[in-house]
């Protein structure tokens, strides 16, 4: 590691704005009541914004003028779930070097905007037409729709070479339903029985309804600076000890993990451990008091858990269906309920949790102790939160 | 009745269509790797040579995955329900997608051999598809 990052940046100030099926307000709306929200949490200035990356909803120079913001470091990404965690990096990186003081990382969804849903041509950004089906991999002419049909190509795979069942697969979804039945901001709260997961019908086999994510209108914003100044604010620093980027190429493929043999993808048994996050961080994996796994489809959490070594390959479903899992587990997982019940917010719901967890603000939920969080994805990317 | 959504044809993915219609699975190849490529791209993913040969490939293959639809994102797969979309590992080495044609989605396994079929979807659009064929 040429450049010691460790600790170096920090989350200081989190929003969440409404999260419903529709909110019956649009992007900046939404956006307004999140970066409210975060600027009272930590007790910042608007003013001191000097930063503004946009991962969805819409566009950062419009936002910026919205927000009466002067900033001197603007940035926008595609807009997808999977560059939540790249985000926040940036934001860190930008803050460390100096190029911006308080950067506002922002998402948000209006889904009535995407025709109520995802699949079907209806998708904001027309993705499944695009450069031979866009990330996942669609071909609406098979009828090859949706961004669960990835998941569920990847799932099935591994249900055939490993043994894998839909009971211990829908134990993701069971184990993530409880722990939103502790999160106020939830929007599944029911509880759910195994029982009640087979029971539901099946949508993309072997992918069943409550394998797919909530579809819902919503907004986060998370506040990123410098360790030093984020001391000086309301709330204790939430650390970035450690991170690694987002991986892409032939032998990744976005809603599995490396070796799976989907798409292009070469088939192998073993699983490469190469995951610098741990050494940037100065942690093992023992130490991770919880994790936050991105879970648009339940098959992510279990291709999360092998891709970074917590389990071996073929292993996860298995040490889900245990409760491993669990918030009384060995080690909780997606302890708001992930995409799955708390509600699709891409992967910064998770960002959320990660610091409600560290500074023991996650109430009923709360993991004791939490000193090391872990985000991560089957993909690669990832970052250590600490105290 | 509602159409079904078609495959956008461009300038870097025209051969592979024109071979459709012809009753030929074409698909990129590289001559300076002597091998064939998927996803579709205008260069080589492993030298970056361009621009590429199309060759049409064999065809057989194997199912490396499979997902069955029971829920029609578009109105036209409404009367098709349940439909099966399988991952084939061609001989070749890429892996493609298609519908498979003539088996129950429950008799469906890993490594089922299979080959290519055609399904006319209009005078522009031919559809490389699969059905099960006899293990060699
Ligand atoms: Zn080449």
């Amino acid at each position: 590691m040429g450049w010691e990052f460790r600790n170096k940046a920090a989350v200081c100030g989190i929003g969440l704005g409404p999260v419903a099926k529709d909110t019956g307000l649009g992007n900046t709306a939404l956006i307004g009541a999140a970066v409210r929200e975060a600027l009272a949490d930590c007790g910042l200035a608007k003013a001191k914004l000097d930063g503004l990356f946009v991962n969805a909803g819409v566009d950062v120079d419009r936002l910026a003028e919205n927000l009466g913001l002067a900033c001197r470091y603007a940035n926008q990404a595609w807009t997808h779930g999977r560059l939540s965690g790249p985000i926040v990096q940036s934001a860190a990186l930008a803050c460390v070097a100096g190029l911006a003081d308080y950067i506002a990382c922002i998402y948000s969804i209006d889904i009535s905007e995407r025709g109520g849903g995802f699949g079907g041509g209806r998708s904001h950004a027309h993705e499944e037409g695009r450069e031979g089906g866009g990330p996942h991999g669609e071909m609406p002419h098979y009828g090859l729709t949706h961004p669960g049909s990835g998941a569920a190509m990847a799932m099935r795979k591994y249900m055939a070479r490993y043994g894998a069942t839909a009971e211990q697969l829908g134990m993701v979804a069971v184990t993530q339903r409880a722990h939103a039945a502790l999160n106020p901001a939830a929007m599944m709260k029911a509880p759910m029985t195994l029982a009640d997961y087979l029971a539901a019908r099946p949508v993309i086999e072997p992918l069943r309804l409550f394998d797919f994510c909530v579809v819902n209108d919503g907004a986060i914003c998370v506040i990123v600076t410098t360790a030093e100044r984020a001391r000086d604010l309301r709330k204790p620093p939430v650390h970035i000890a450690g991170m690694q980027g987002l991986r892409a190429g032939r032998e990744e493929f976005v809603f599995g993990r490396p070796g799976l043999g989907v798409w292009q993808q070469t088939e192998r048994e073993d699983l490469p451990q190469v995951h610098p996050v741990f050494a940037m961080a100065g942690v093992e994996r023992k130490d991770v008091d919880g994790l936050m796994i991105y879970d648009s489809f339940s098959p992510q959490v279990i291709f999360g858990l092998e891709e970074f070594g917590y389990v071996g390959p073929g292993e996860a479903a298995a040490w889900i269906a245990s409760g491993n899992g669990r918030l009384d587990g060995r080690l909780p997982v997606n302890t708001h309920g992930g995409h799955l019940s708390e509600g699709m917010l891409a992967g910064w719901g998770h960002q959320l949790e990660a610091v409600r967890q560290l500074r023991g603000e996650a109430g009923a939920r709360q993991i004791p102790d939490a000193e090391v969080i872990q985000y991560l994805m089957g993909t690669g990317v990832s970052i250590i939160y600490t105290r | 009745m509602s159409q079904r959504p078609q495959p956008r044809i461009t300038d870097d993915n025209r051969p592979h269509w024109e071979g459709a219609r012809e009753g030929r699975l074409v698909l990129p190849y590289c001559e300076a790797c002597a091998r064939f490529f998927y996803p579709i791209s205008p260069f080589c993913p492993f030298c970056l040579k361009a621009p590429v040969a199309w060759k049409p490939v064999s065809g057989r293959g194997r199912v490396s995955s499979w997902v069955v639809f029971h829920k029609a994102f578009y109105p036209y797969f409404a009367d098709r329900l349940p439909y099966v979309v399988v991952q084939v590992e061609l001989e070749e080495g890429p892996r493609v997608n298609g519908n498979l044609f003539g088996l129950d989605p429950g008799s469906i396994r890993l490594g089922l051999p299979v080959e290519a079929t055609f399904e006319r979807e209009g005078a522009e659009v031919t559809l490389p598809q699969f059905r099960a064929r006899a293990a060699p």
